[in-house]
C-alpha cells in the first residue's frame, strides 16, 4: 500500500483547523501533520542499518531506504518514545530531512480544530516530542513534532556512520 | 505581655490507604470521580496520564506510592489541585482512595526529620496530618 501526495500541502493548517494524520504506535494513537508526510508505504525495501558504536539516542535508526535516489535513514518510533512493545508494519517518509519513522499503522486523516499546549506539569522529553495535545471524540492524541524525530546534528552522524559502512564494501566491489 | 494569635486555615484532608494528608483548601478547586485516565508515551515521574475535566487537559499524578509505598489501595476519587507554575495555573488531578474531607485548622510547623513536601502539620483529634506541598512533591524534594 503507498499513499502519496504529489504537492506540499502548506496550507493545511487554518484557522479552520489542521489537517493531521493519526498513526498508531504501542497501542498508543499519535497525530502527525499532513504536510508533514510525504509518503506512506509497507515496510519493503528497508535495508538494516548496523552502524556499530553511535550515541546510545540513536539506536533507535534500524534501517535506512533507498528512495528517488535518496537515502532516508528510518527511525523506530516505539524507541524514540520509549515504548516497550510495537508491532511495525508500515513507513511515514517524512517530508522534511532524510528521515522516514517506522510505526504500527496508519489510521486515518482526520481535521482536527484546536491543539491544546502539553500542561506544564510535564517536564521530560516529552516537551520535544510533542506539539501538544488534542482531543478526538474524546480520546486525548499527542500531536508529534516531526522534526525531533531525527535532527540535523543527528543526521550528520549517521551520514558518516553510513560512510564508514558502506566504505569497505566499495572496497570489495571494486577489488 | 506578648499576644499569641492563631491562624486557623481551611485545609482538604485525603485519604491514602490508612494515611491522611492534607492540601491547603485555596489550592484544590475539584473533587471528582474519575473518568478513565488517558495515557502517553512521556518522561515525566509520577504522571500516569491525564483526563479531560471542563474541557481541559488536566494531567493525572499519582503520588500515593511515594507517600505511602507501593500496596496503596485502589484510587478511587481525584483531587484538582491548582498551583501557579511559571506564571500559569496548573491543574493537576491527584488520584485518591477515599472521601475527603474539609477541616479548619492551626497550621503547625514542620519538626523533626520530614521529606520537604511537608509544609506543616496539622493536629487533630486522633492524628498529626502532614501539610503537603504539591510543588515540591513534584520535583522529588526529599529533606535528608
Amino acid at each position: 500500500m503507498r499513499i502519496s501526495q504529489a504537492q506540499p500541502r502548506s496550507k493545511a493548517a487554518t484557522r479552520a483547523g489542521e489537517t493531521v494524520i493519526l498513526f498508531s504506535v504501542g497501542g498508543v494513537t499519535f497525530a502527525i501533520a499532513a504536510n508533514a508526510v510525504d509518503e506512506i508505504r509497507e515496510l519493503t525495501g528497508l535495508l538494516e542499518f548496523r552502524p556499530g558504536k553511535l550515541h546510545h539516542r540513536l539506536e533507535k535508526v534500524k534501517a535506512t531506504l533507498e528512495r528517488h535516489g535518496r537515502r532516508y535513514f528510518a527511525v523506530d518510533a516505539a524507541m524514540h518514545f520509549r515504548m516497550p512493545h510495537a508491532q511495525p508494519a508500515r513507513l511515514m517518509v517524512l517530508r522534511q530531512g532524510r528521515v522516514a519513522v517506522i510505526v504500527d499503522g496508519i489510521d486515518r486523516m482526520q481535521e482536527i480544530h484546536s491543539i491544546h499546549a502539553l500542561p506544564e506539569r510535564f517536564v521530560g522529553e516529552e516537551r520535544n516530542w510533542y506539539r501538544g495535545l488534542t482531543v478526538i471524540k474524546g480520546k486525548v492524541v499527542p500531536v508529534v513534532h516531526p522534526e525531533t524525530f531525527l535532527n540535523k546534528a543527528e543526521t550528520t552522524l549517521l551520514n558518516a556512520a553510513l560512510r564508514d559502512v558502506e566504505a569497505p564494501r566499495r572496497m570489495a566491489v571494486t577489488a | 505581655m506578648t499576644e499569641i494569635i492563631t491562624v486557623r486555615q481551611t485545609f482538604v484532608l485525603f485519604p491514602l490507604g490508612k494515611k491522611r494528608f492534607a492540601f491547603s483548601a485555596e489550592h484544590v478547586s475539584e473533587f471528582a470521580r474519575p473518568d478513565e485516565p488517558q495515557t502517553f508515551p512521556h518522561t515525566t515521574p509520577l504522571l500516569t496520564g491525564v483526563v479531560v475535566r471542563r474541557n481541559q487537559i488536566v494531567p493525572v499524578a499519582d503520588v500515593a506510592p511515594l507517600l505511602v509505598g507501593s500496596d496503596a489501595p485502589v484510587r478511587k476519587f481525584y483531587l484538582v489541585v491548582n498551583r501557579k507554575l511559571n506564571g500559569k495555573v496548573s491543574r493537576t488531578a491527584i488520584p485518591v482512595t477515599g472521601e475527603c474531607e474539609l477541616t479548619e485548622a492551626e497550621q503547625l510547623p514542620v519538626t523533626g526529620k520530614l521529606p520537604a513536601y511537608v509544609s506543616g502539620l496539622l493536629s487533630l483529634k486522633n492524628e498529626i496530618v502532614e501539610v503537603l506541598d504539591i510543588e515540591k512533591l513534584m520535583s522529588g524534594e526529599v529533606r535528608a
